[in-house]
Order: C-alpha cells, then sequence, then structure tokens
C-alpha cells in the first residue's frame, strides 16, 4: 500500500473510532438506548416468563418455541433502543456537525460498531437471564454465542441504515420497527434456526452461511446506501 | 402563464393527456382482456385434481402475481435511476409502481386465498408463497407510509428510494430462505418451473399468457395515468 493510500486508510479507522467513542460516550450520559434496551428485553423476558413459566411449554416443543421468543424480544428490544443512535443526531440538530466531520461510510461503520456493542451487551444479561427463568438447556454454548453475535451483527446493521432514513423522516422512532420488520424478517428466521441448532447440540452449517451471506449483504448494501441516505 | 423561479427549478413534465394511439391501444387492451376473461371460462379446459371450478383461478391469480411481480421490479429499477440521476419523475414513477404493485398484490393474495379455501380447506396455511407475498405487502406499505412521513420532495425521494433498493437486496433472501425454512408447500408448482417444462394443456397456456399478457399491459396503462395524475400535481404544488 503506497503512503498516502495507508494514511488515508488510518484517517478512515480514526473517524471510525471517533464516532464509536462519542456515540458511547453521548449513551453514558443519558443512558437513554442502554435503558431502553435493558428495561424493554427485562419486560418482555419477565412477561413471557410468567406467561408461560418454565414447565408452560412441554419438553418436546420447547426446541421449536423457546429459541423463536428470546429472538422476538431481542427484535423488539432493538427496535425500541437501536433507532435512538440516530434520531439524537436529528433531535439535537448535531447531524449537521457529524455530517460535515466525518466521512459517510466512517459515520456508518461507527453507528453500527456502537448498535453492534450495545446489542451485545444486552445479549450478555438478557440471554443467561432467559436460559435460567425458562430453564433452557444448551446442548452447544459456543453455537449459542455464534448464533447470537452473527445475528446480533446482522441486526445491527441493517437497524443502522434503517434508523438513519426513519430519523430523517417524521414519526422518527415510531417509523422504525414498521420500516425494519419486513427486512428483517429472513435475519430472525434463520438466527432461530441457528439457535435451535444449538439448543439440540447440531449446528445447521448452511443456514450459518445464510446467516453470515444476508450480514455481508446488509453491509455492502449499506455502505452504498448509506452515503445516498446521509448526504444531502 | 408565468414561468418563476420554482418552474425552473422544476424540469418540464409532459402532462399532456394520451394521444389519439394511446387511447386506440387503451380499448384494444380493454378488449384483449375480455377476451382472455371469456377465454379462461368458457374455452379453457379444467386442470385435472383441481377440486369443481377451481382451477380457472389460475388465469386470474397467477397474472396478478406476475403483474405485481413487474410493478415492484419496475419500482426498484426507477428507484435506482432515480438515485443515479436524481430526476424527480422517476421517483414519481417509482411510487406509482409501488401503489399498483401493493393493489395487484393484494388482489393475488386474496384470490389466492379463496382457492386455498377451496382446495385445502383453509384460507391460510402459513404456506411459503402466502408467507412471502404478505411480506411484501407489509414491505411495500411501508415504502409508502415513509413516503408520506416525509415534506421535502428531495429528502423523500432519497429515503425512498434506497429503502425500495434495500428491498431488492433482501427479497432474494425471502424468496429462497422463507421457503427453504417450511418443511413443505402444497402451492402448485409454477409454470415456468425449475425443471423448464411446461406440462399446461395447450389452450389453458394459451390464455395464461393472453391473460399475463394483458394484466401486464394493464399495469402500464393505469400506471400512465397515474404518473400523469403525479406530475399535474407536482406542477400544481410549484405553481401556488
Amino acid at each position: 500500500m503506497s503512503v498516502p493510500a495507508r494514511s488515508a486508510a488510518r484517517r478512515w479507522l480514526g473517524e471510525v473510532v471517533a464516532v464509536f467513542v462519542k456515540d458511547w460516550r453521548a449513551e453514558l450520559r443519558t443512558r437513554h438506548a442502554l435503558h431502553t434496551l435493558l428495561l424493554f428485553s427485562l419486560t418482555t423476558l419477565l412477561t413471557v416468563s410468567t406467561a408461560l413459566g418454565p414447565l408452560g411449554v412441554s419438553p418436546s416443543e420447547r426446541v421449536g418455541v423457546l429459541p423463536a421468543l428470546l429472538w422476538i424480544i431481542l427484535l423488539f428490544a432493538a427496535a425500541a433502543g437501536l433507532p435512538r443512535s440516530f434520531v439524537h443526531e436529528e433531535e439535537t440538530h448535531t447531524a449537521i456537525a457529524l455530517r460535515l466531520a466525518a466521512t459517510p461510510s466512517a459515520v456508518f461503520c461507527g453507528k453500527t460498531l456502537f448498535c453492534a456493542s450495545l446489542l451485545a451487551g444486552v445479549e450478555l444479561i438478557l440471554v443467561p437471564l432467559y436460559v435460567a427463568m425458562m430453564q433452557l438447556s444448551i446442548a452447544s454454548a459456543g453455537g449459542l454465542v455464534v448464533a447470537l453475535a452473527m445475528g446480533g451483527l446482522g441486526l445491527a446493521i441493517a437497524s443502522t441504515l434503517l434508523a438513519a432514513i426513519a430519523a430523517q423522516a417524521q414519526g422518527r422512532a415510531a417509523l422504525f420497527p414498521i420500516l425494519a420488520f419486513p427486512l428483517l424478517l429472513p435475519l430472525l428466521l434463520l438466527a432461530i434456526e441457528l439457535t435451535r441448532g444449538a439448543v439440540e447440540g447440531v449446528m445447521p452449517d448452511a443456514v450459518l452461511v445464510n446467516l453470515v451471506l444476508y450480514d455481508a449483504t446488509m453491509a455492502v448494501a449499506g455502505l452504498m446506501l448509506f452515503p445516498l441516505v446521509w448526504n444531502p | 402563464m408565468n414561468p418563476g423561479p420554482a418552474s425552473a427549478l422544476a424540469p418540464a413534465v409532459d402532462t399532456r393527456p394520451p394521444s389519439a394511439i394511446w387511447r386506440a391501444l387503451g380499448w384494444l387492451l380493454w378488449l384483449w382482456i375480455a377476451l382472455a376473461i371469456v377465454g379462461a371460462f368458457l374455452w379453457a379446459p379444467l386442470a385435472q385434481a383441481f377440486i369443481g371450478q377451481s382451477s380457472r383461478i389460475l388465469f386470474f391469480h397467477v397474472p396478478m402475481a406476475w403483474a405485481s411481480f413487474v410493478a415492484f421490479l419496475a419500482a426498484g429499477v426507477w428507484s435506482v435511476l432515480y438515485l443515479v440521476r436524481r430526476d424527480a419523475d422517476h421517483d414519481r414513477a417509482a411510487a406509482a409502481a409501488v401503489e399498483l404493485g401493493l393493489l395487484f398484490a393484494i388482489l393475488a393474495t386474496v384470490t389466492g386465498s379463496m382457492w386455498a379455501k377451496v382446495m385445502w380447506h383453509a384460507w391460510w396455511n402459513g404456506d411459503p408463497r402466502q408467507t412471502s407475498i404478505v411480506v411484501a405487502l407489509v414491505f411495500y406499505a411501508a415504502y409508502l407510509v415513509l413516503r408520506g412521513a416525509v415534506e421535502d420532495p428531495e429528502l423523500r425521494g432519497r429515503l425512498c428510494a434506497a429503502y425500495a433498493v434495500l428491498g431488492l437486496v433482501v427479497a432474494p433472501y425471502l424468496y429462497f430462505v422463507a421457503p427453504r425454512m417450511a418443511s413443505f408447500t402444497l402451492h402448485p408448482q409454477p409454470v415456468v418451473n425449475t425443471a423448464a417444462k411446461v406440462d399446461v394443456e395447450i389452450r389453458m397456456l394459451t390464455v395464461l399468457l393472453a391473460s399475463s399478457l394483458g394484466f401486464t399491459a394493464l399495469f402500464f396503462w393505469v400506471h400512465r395515468l397515474r404518473l400523469r395524475l403525479l406530475r399535474i400535481d407536482a406542477r400544481k404544488n410549484t405553481r401556488t
């Protein structure tokens, strides 16, 4: 790599890290998204566990039902909290400053990293609680981590792009779930299938490949479309 | 008429009424579709293994689904064109195509559901094809909600076009992944199937193709009307 190219790459990486750090710093001041995500997932978890209880689902149906419920909780928690990263920029009118300060692809990557880390934090708290409260026995813990990581990454990438769209429209946060659900459905189906595989201890490789492909497709589409959505 | 600064910004669009040739083509289209309807009920034979006359829905249900597919594809193409050229007319064309595609998709869903009630004894079966068309319905309905939620035409065009393109990107996963997830499908094999074999009686095939062509032409014809209406609206708004 030539010297100017290397310095450009370093500057771009610096911008990504700066956006990521800025988002976390702003988040830790109000903890708005963090609280929304955590409380939303906890209240839904409580609803699920009081409605069904650990014994409410018969053992033969557990593999089918429980992973689906887990991902539905995660999806709704993400829809409640993740659009915050862009809605906040529009509400405080800092979006213009951000447009001037960083290249669009760096903003997209930084925000995606922020969403992914936020979601990972929530998964870290929610999933052990879910497993304990629903008495779900996991055959392959590594498989579960892979399913949660790849599913969460896809959720973060898609949410970042869609939040950038929703934040610039009226209705903002309320618009986000309407826009996101049809696009997230394939991801959700794949993630549920992979989680089922982890619970049973048989990882379906084809599903994992499809999930990775979905994440990669979303990342490429995001990098191409985000500058068009972000720049006037 | 005074061409002020507003009309200088908006490029001139053609809002003239359709020419005599177009009107004649419109009448020809009516005749064509009427013939297809007559053919569907009187000329084409019934398919085997279908309850009663239910196989005749083929000549309407399949063309509707096809027309909605053409409409959504056209909307995708116009959205890409808008993102490249930033011509407001491409944005209007995409919006009109989505509206019509949604209409055809609703018709296809309803007719399919009626047929499912006859053949499968249930309005809704969770069949992969039912799932994928309903997700398409929700997606394009969300597209229209997004259009309604943005005031500025330029921003609306950009956001909606990006959303439509994203839909095109995800569509293959919906078509290939969702059916794979289901363990079975009851839906009859598409006429143009993976085996590249057409196993339909020749009269049925003729009516089906004629009807599909008619519905596709109907889409483009109504699209022309709708686009003209949207152009007139846009011109009216720039004048005031």
